[in-house]
């Protein structure tokens, strides 16, 4: 009816910014990624190079494994921890837990350079725990190294575990407790309860929670700029230095090792949903 | 010797007392319901009984055994919900199959068989329970409770969610499961019908105490008290001097007289009344009909009290509103509370 | 269940430990004049502030920053506001695909969103890389999430679509129907959204390191350099910017909290 699609042209016109924005600073990017991830580093042939040149580097290579090894470890962490941490804070009433949510809400803010830069001034070199304990004689810490492997997990870690709880304590509510209860009638103890019935059906929500740990944990990039530099062969910092530093720029190379970051998120989650199905069989 | 013993139970949660010092027993594979309104501790007697509440004082024996501050998991009784409670990532196999599973018997498979084929769910083995009605989670959850042979079988409400004419079907199958396996049975319900219909002993619970106990045809006509009387069916209920003004005379030493509404006989008072031999006798006038399929049910003014009267519904015309009738009451079905 | 509580309560307790410690210890160095050894400052002082609060270079950051947030916000507001609400109404059969493109930035890292918008405006026809432009415009679109559930789930809360229905049959015309019935209604929802978005906007680092870098200094830039000169005034700063987010969530919590209605 012509009366319609009058009425209809205003709003549409009305929706020009937000398509002129989207395109120009979220979708628009992305593809001049991909593009820039098939040029040669002149910009004049189209071609599979940059790719090469990544998975024939062992420094790539080593950045790629060094960041997917640091995620797993510290997604893993924080998904148990939190998993734990949730379910005592179900346990309490309603004043108590808000307050406690909320505690955890604001934790999981703190991250990104003030986070790393506490850890620097608490665990770092001439950190205040290190002293400390170099003091009393205790060596736990003699050995250990913020600005490392483990540093990077135990940092990534801290602001994880919060955000997890936040993303999984919901999931618990989910538990019936008649459940518990004709489990327990049953003969099955605590422990039987929980791998039988608990576990499998908190696992969507762990598996998820999983996921969205680990993507964030592979693109962090301001925790670790601040706690490692370019000391540390992390992709997320690769990818800067490509793009953005003041040595030599190969932006095209930078848009593979991005769009490889991308595939890695991507298969992670479907990875992810796939064993899901597998165990509970009963969500297909 | 009792089966199921529970002695002098007390429960409170916080000031209110939800068990007042109940006493309960059962014969071996007896079918007993609780029957009460919300609130009365029916539910909390049950779950006192399966161990999932602890008991402020008091004592209970299943088998000869004391079993007051067991875990559940040790008391070998079984428990069916109201909200079925299946697990909700395990077949219907697998439900049936845990008790056993966690016992580690052996015999599991053929069991479990057995007990599909008991509850007629042949075919829906590997089922979710998300992919089954509400009477066949409920089957589930009856299987899954009696596979592992409890000594006693609990059920809360069992059938209260869900409709009328799966709930009658679902009945029978318990009565019939239950006679087979002479099962001893502690049923929990609010509704009358049910709890007269399937069980051979029926408890009235009321404010935390059990106020009248016996086989239901007793329970329903004599009703020990006022509230039981008003509870068990539609008795007419009323004060001594209410029943002096209907029926023109006194009631020897009674405050209050119940009449089942069966048992009044009416009649249009143009016909002559033959009213039987020792009899109260008054007349009235109908006020207001309930055709319930084959029960007429009649609102009659009186000098007292309006009363309700229930007449099979045979091929006489029904009275219409208006109608003036004469009334009688045998002595004998006077029930008298002093 | 009683004795189990005692599990809780230990693993909660060992959770608040580990979680506040950092927070406690950055509050104390940012007050210590001297803290080098000892397990409590040696002594106490506010001088950090003081230096702090002197530096004109920290307002200056501190004033982008709100400058930047100030425009990237009401941009996202003054889009997306009549957007999801045109959608909603004219074009419910491309929801989902607004959903697509508004949910996408959280999968997003900012270095991978960096990595384009670098080739796409270092140079070229639309130079806007090192210009604050750049920074409001992708930081509307890393709020989008945020702008978008907001505003959707307070149209659906408040029923907006039958609100303009019933608006119009007394005789509005869409527009002052959006105007003086929607726009009420769903402003708590925006305000929880403009919160989530300026508490998520003043801890961004890498896309203003990366796509402006020095040439204009947020606070968040302006930590980072400050962090290596001194550990306690870096502490002050943090612990002032801490301060500033913690506000931001307790005035979310708080209009959460009357902006809907009661929760079980």
């Amino acid at each position: 009816m012509k009366k319609s699609n009058h009425r209809r042209q205003y709003p549409l016109l009305l929706m020009l910014p937000f398509v002129l924005l989207v395109a120009g600073f979220e979708l628009g990017p992305l593809l001049a990624m991909i593009k820039g991830s098939f040029l040669s580093d002149d910009g004049g042939r189209v071609t599979l190079e940059q790719y090469v040149t990544v998975f024939q580097s062992k420094y790539y290579v080593q950045g790629i494994r060094n960041s997917v090894m640091i995620s797993l470890f510290s997604a893993g962490i924080s998904i148990v921890v939190a998993l734990f941490a949730a379910y005592s804070i179900t346990r309490y009433s309603g004043k108590t837990r808000d307050r406690l949510l909320m505690i955890a809400n604001m934790t999981s803010n703190f991250e990104g350079i003030p986070l790393s830069f506490s850890y620097i001034i608490l665990l770092g070199n001439n950190g205040l725990f290190t002293m400390l304990f170099a003091r009393w004689g205790w060596d736990v810490l003699a050995g250990f190294n913020l600005y490392s492997w483990t540093g990077l997990v135990l940092v990534y870690v801290y602001f994880q575990i919060p955000l997890a709880m936040l993303l999984v304590y919901p999931a618990f509510y989910g538990i019936q407790k008649e459940w518990r209860e004709a489990a327990s009638l049953l003969g099955a103890t605590s422990f039987h309860f929980w791998r039988h019935i608990g576990v499998p059906v908190l696992l969507p929500s762990a598996a998820g929670t999983f996921s969205i740990l680990f993507a964030n944990a592979m693109g962090a990039y301001a925790t670790a700029y601040a706690l490692v530099g370019s000391n540390y062969n992390l992709i997320s910092l690769q990818i800067a230095s490509l793009v953005a530093s003041d040595v030599a720029l190969r932006p095209n190379l930078g848009s593979a090792l991005g769009v490889l970051l991308a595939s890695i998120m991507i298969a992670t989650m479907l990875l992810n949903e796939r064993l899901l199905r597998q165990w509970r069989r009963d969500l297909r | 010797m009792n089966f199921v013993a529970v002695e002098q139970i007390q429960k409170s949660f916080g000031q209110q007392t939800v068990l007042d010092r109940v006493s309960l027993q059962l014969k071996k594979g007896e079918f007993a319901t609780l029957l009460g309104q919300s609130g009365c501790g029916k539910s909390t007697l049950l779950r006192a009984i399966a161990g999932l509440v602890d008991v402020d004082g008091g004592r209970i024996f299943i088998d000869g055994r004391e079993i007051t501050h067991e875990e559940p998991r040790k008391r070998k009784v079984g428990m069916v919900f109201q909200s079925y409670a299946l697990f909700p990532n395990m077949t219907v196999e697998e439900n049936i199959a845990f008790g056993l599973k966690m016992k580690k018997d052996r015999d599991a498979e053929s069991k479990v068989r057995r007990m599909i084929e008991l509850v007629h769910l042949n075919g829906k083995e590997k089922a979710y329970p998300h992919q089954l009605s509400g009477g066949q989670q409920q089957r589930v959850a009856l299987a899954r409770s009696l596979v592992v042979e409890p000594k006693v079988l609990l059920l809360d409400e069992p059938l209260g969610a869900l409709d009328a004419k799966i709930r009658h079907n679902l009945q029978n199958e318990l009565k019939r499961i239950q006679r087979e396996l002479m099962m001893t049975t502690v049923f929990v319900t609010h509704d009358r019908e049910e709890a007269m219909r399937l069980s051979d002993t029926v408890h009235i619970m009321h404010e935390g105490r059990i106020v009248q106990s016996g086989a239901p045809q007793d329970v329903y006509a004599s009703p020990r008290n006022a509230f039981v009387a008003e509870f068990i069916g539609n008795y007419n209920v009323m004060s001594a001097e209410q029943f002096a003004r209907m029926a023109g005379g006194e009631v020897p030493s009674a405050s209050q007289v119940a009449i089942r509404p069966e048992v009044i006989c009416m009649e249009p008072s143009e016909a002559e009344p033959q009213p039987p031999g020792d009899a109260w006798s008054f007349r009235g006038k109908v006020c207001d009909i309930t055709m319930m399929g084959n029960v007429l049910r009649y609102e009659v003014t009186t000098d007292g009290p309006n009363l309700l009267v229930d007449q099979l519904h045979r091929n006489q015309a029904m009275l219409p509103p208006g109608t003036p009738v004469r009334l009688s009451v045998a002595r004998s079905e006077l029930i008298l509370y002093p | 269940m009683k004795r189990r509580m005692g599990m809780h309560h230990f693993i909660t307790g060992i959770m608040l430990v580990y979680l506040l410690l950092p927070l406690l210890a950055t509050l104390l160095f940012a007050l210590a004049s001297k803290w080098s050894v000892t397990l409590l400052p040696e002594s106490f002082t506010l001088r950090w502030f003081a230096e702090l609060f002197q530096d004109k270079r920290f307002f200056l950051a501190m004033g982008r920053t709100v400058l930047i947030i100030v425009l990237s916000v009401a941009l996202g507001i003054a889009v997306m506001v009549p957007t999801v609400f045109i959608v909603s109404v004219y074009f419910p059969r491309s929801e989902r695909f607004l959903q697509a493109v508004a949910m996408l930035p959280f999968g997003i890292p900012p270095v991978v969103a960096a990595v384009g918008l670098l080739r796409m405006y270092a140079g070229g026809p639309l130079p806007l890389a090192g210009t604050p432009w750049i920074l409001i415009f992708t930081y509307f679109v890393a709020t989008l999430p945020f702008m978008y559930q907001g505003i959707r789930n307070s149209l659906r809360t408040v029923n907006a679509i039958e609100l303009v229905h019933a608006a119009e049959l007394l005789g509005a015309n869409k527009w002052t129907a959006f105007r003086k019935v929607v726009l009420p209604g769903i402003a708590p929802g925006i305000l929880v959204a403009v919160l989530l978005s300026v508490a998520m906007l003043f801890g961004e680092f890498a896309l203003a390191n990366l796509l402006v870098g020095g040439r204009f200094e947020t606070l968040q830039i302006y930590l980072y350099q400050k962090i290596n000169k001194s550990g306690h005034l870096g502490s002050a700063i943090v612990v002032t910017y801490y301060l500033l987010i913690v506000l931001i969530t307790w005035a979310l919590l708080k209009t959460g909290k009357s902006g809907h209605l009661s929760r079980r």
